[in-house]
């Protein structure tokens, strides 16, 4: 069990600052080789270590399609998470175990119409599903892409989302909690948004989301008036996890490890676990 | 029926005893303050493979360490480097003296969570290299329930050995598996006397078995807890039974079963280490993100997922039940709350049944 604990170092190649509390790490594993050989899919997870300081679990934000490097989209939020913002710069090293976790149902995606929902960070997994999706473009119909955050500050990626909106094809709607005097986009909570604004298709359309947890219920019971089955609708879970493994016990949910049967569940699934969110 | 029994007395054991003693690492329970531990032994003097049941700690430290070193490492001007950790000194050929049915059972049970998906290889090779030997016990203390469970305590065959002290002074010794059967061929049982499907022995095992079946104080039908505890995920009684609890996380710590982890790194200027070591889902912090948001922020939620991790849970998952009745918990809670009352009781309780 050891040694699967044992982190491969990674060098940091570029860092993005987001927002005030997100930053982007772009990494490239040291070992010759070790980046061709690490395949992952979109909505695994990485541990990352900030050596000296601990381990978290997050997300790969970017997509498998481009791989010269992976992206994790890192907030502020805890004790690590303060150490790599105030810590961690281009050319520092940190470890990487992984990939972990189950991905988006790819196959189940093709030829539908697709509705991301992000809030927050929330979009770093989203957008790994999303580059994917648009380097196989061909494979989806419609696709939409709803994000939100509190302030225009706190929005991510902002250069991508400029060069999404570049592409007559993806249709992308943003949304702040409250007004702004300099913003001239929607105003409102992501739910009541997806309801107002966008108005999907329900008719062959899968929906993606994340975000914080008040986000996800309200958009859950919003998907829910709109008419999408529960089984349409696809999300990926944040638990605290540490191994990664399906062993420390952590990230269980009745009888479900969430490291290994999760991140991502269906709607549907979610139902079925013990009420524990 | 192919049963081979070695028979010996008292003395004829002690000095097989001795014998594995001498001839191979032997780790014992030793008593320390009037409470068990099992470690390393080099004489029969200085242990007791007899212990009294309640063994304060199971043998799991043995199989799954308190604290294991995940790895060091430095991190200067020239880069990081990372090494793997000494060998793991729990890996050698070995023998456990004096391990209980429960506790022998227990690691059957967690043979289950190592062994699916990422196989963990450590765990695996301390078992391959482990000869258990260990003798039934002959009375139930006040907080053992183990042949309430689903396993057949007098078949089992999680120890190597079986050892059988008769009420007719004689001792029966049984190979439980193969591993068992060709440790026991050659010198270590010159001096006992070898039968095969020997009815007599086999009489007076069963009446040994009997009468220590026969003692048990606790008695439950754990289908009837399975089913019971499986739908009262909501029930407002959670809180009462887990309103004593101090969080202490003794339970878990002596637990056979319990095998939570975390993972921490200690780290002294440009060195550092990183840890695994026991951690439990009674911990406030196990569940706690990043950002405050916790699953299991109050008592009864932590109590109910130890609840039912172990009786409804890994029976899902892994099919066993992840209790092997052994009351190290309950003799060990310093506010005397009772696995046992809570699971037989709760379902009950809620009049589900």
């Amino acid at each position: 069990m050891e040694q699967l604990l044992v982190p491969m170092m990674c060098r940091i190649d570029k860092v993005i600052q987001e927002t005030p509390d997100i930053r982007t790490y772009r990494l490239k594993f040291k070992e010759e080789g070790m980046m061709d050989r690490f395949n992952w899919l979109p909505g695994q997870f990485v541990e990352f270590s900030l050596l000296g300081s601990g381990e978290c679990t997050f997300c790969i934000a970017s997509s498998s399609t481009r791989k010269e490097t992976f992206d994790c989209s890192i907030k502020r939020a805890g004790v690590v998470t303060a150490d790599i913002h105030t810590g961690l710069d281009e050319g520092d090293e940190v470890g990487i175990r992984g990939p972990y976790g189950n991905w988006f149902p790819l196959e189940d995606l093709k030829g539908k119409n697709l509705l991301f929902v992000g809030g927050g960070i929330g979009l770093a997994p989203l957008r790994s599903l999303i580059q994917y999706c648009i380097d196989n473009r061909k494979d989806y119909k419609d696709f939409t892409i709803l994000y939100g955050a509190r302030t225009s500050a706190d929005l991510c990626y902002k250069d991508e989302i400029a060069d999404w909106r570049k592409d007559p094809s993806l249709k992308v709607i943003l949304t702040i909690d409250k007004p702004e005097e300099t913003w001239k986009e929607n105003v409102g909570v992501v739910p009541k948004i997806l309801e107002e604004v966008v108005k999907p298709v329900v008719e062959n359309t899968k929906v993606i989301t994340c975000g914080p947890p008040i986000m996800i219920k309200y958009t859950l019971l919003s998907l829910d008036k709109l008419g999408f089955a529960p089984k349409d609708v696809i999300t990926t879970l944040e638990m605290k996890m540490q191994c990664g493994l399906g062993k420390c016990g952590r990230c269980n949910i009745g009888s479900t490890y969430v490291c290994k049967d999760g991140p991502v569940f269906t709607y549907e699934q979610l139902k079925k676990l013990p009420d524990e969110f | 029926m192919n049963t081979e029994i070695f028979v010996t007395d008292k003395a004829g054991l002690a000095t097989f005893y001795e014998a594995i003693i001498a001839k191979h690492e032997t780790y014992a329970p030793v008593e320390k303050f009037g409470k068990y531990e099992f470690k390393k032994v080099s004489a029969l003097s200085g242990c007791d493979p007899d212990a009294p049941i309640a063994t304060t700690m199971s043998a799991k430290p043995l199989f799954f360490p308190r604290s294991a070193k995940i790895m060091k490492y430095t991190a200067d001007a020239s880069g990081t480097k990372v090494s793997e950790t000494d060998e793991d000194p729990l890996s050698a050929q070995r023998v456990i003296l004096g391990m209980k049915h429960c506790d022998a059972r227990s690691l059957q049970v967690l043979d289950k969570v190592y062994n699916w998906d990422f196989i963990d290889t450590d765990y695996q090779k301390r078992r391959r290299n482990t000869v258990i030997i260990s003798a039934r016990c002959d009375k139930a203390d006040t907080h053992c329930f183990c042949t309430s469970l689903d396993y057949n305590v007098e078949r089992l065959d999680a120890m190597d050995v079986l050892i059988v002290n008769g009420a007719d002074g004689k001792v029966y010794i049984e190979p439980r598996t193969e591993k068992g059967k060709s440790f026991l061929e050659g010198d270590l049982t010159h001096h006992m006397t070898h039968v095969r499907d020997n009815e007599e022995a086999a009489k007076a095992m069963k009446k040994q078995y009997d009468a220590f079946a026969g003692s048990f104080r606790l008695n439950m039908d754990y289908k009837t807890v399975n089913e019971g505890l499986s739908k009262i995920f909501d029930s407002p009684q959670f809180e009462n039974v887990s309103d004593n609890c101090v969080g202490c996380n003794t339970c878990a710590f002596v637990c056979p079963t319990c095998h939570c982890f975390k993972i921490s790194d200690e780290k002294v200027k440009d060195t550092g280490v990183r840890y695994k070591s026991y951690d439990s889902c009674n911990n406030g912090y196990f569940t706690l993100m990043a950002g405050g948001h916790n699953p299991r922020p109050v008592k009864y939620r932590r109590w109910r997922q130890r609840a039912l991790h172990k009786f409804v849970y890994y029976k899902e998952r892994f099919g066993e039940n992840l209790c092997v009745g052994c009351g190290k918990c309950t003799r060990a809670c310093p506010v005397n709350i009772s696995i046992f009352e809570v699971v037989s009781t709760l379902p009950h309780i809620n009049n589900i049944q």
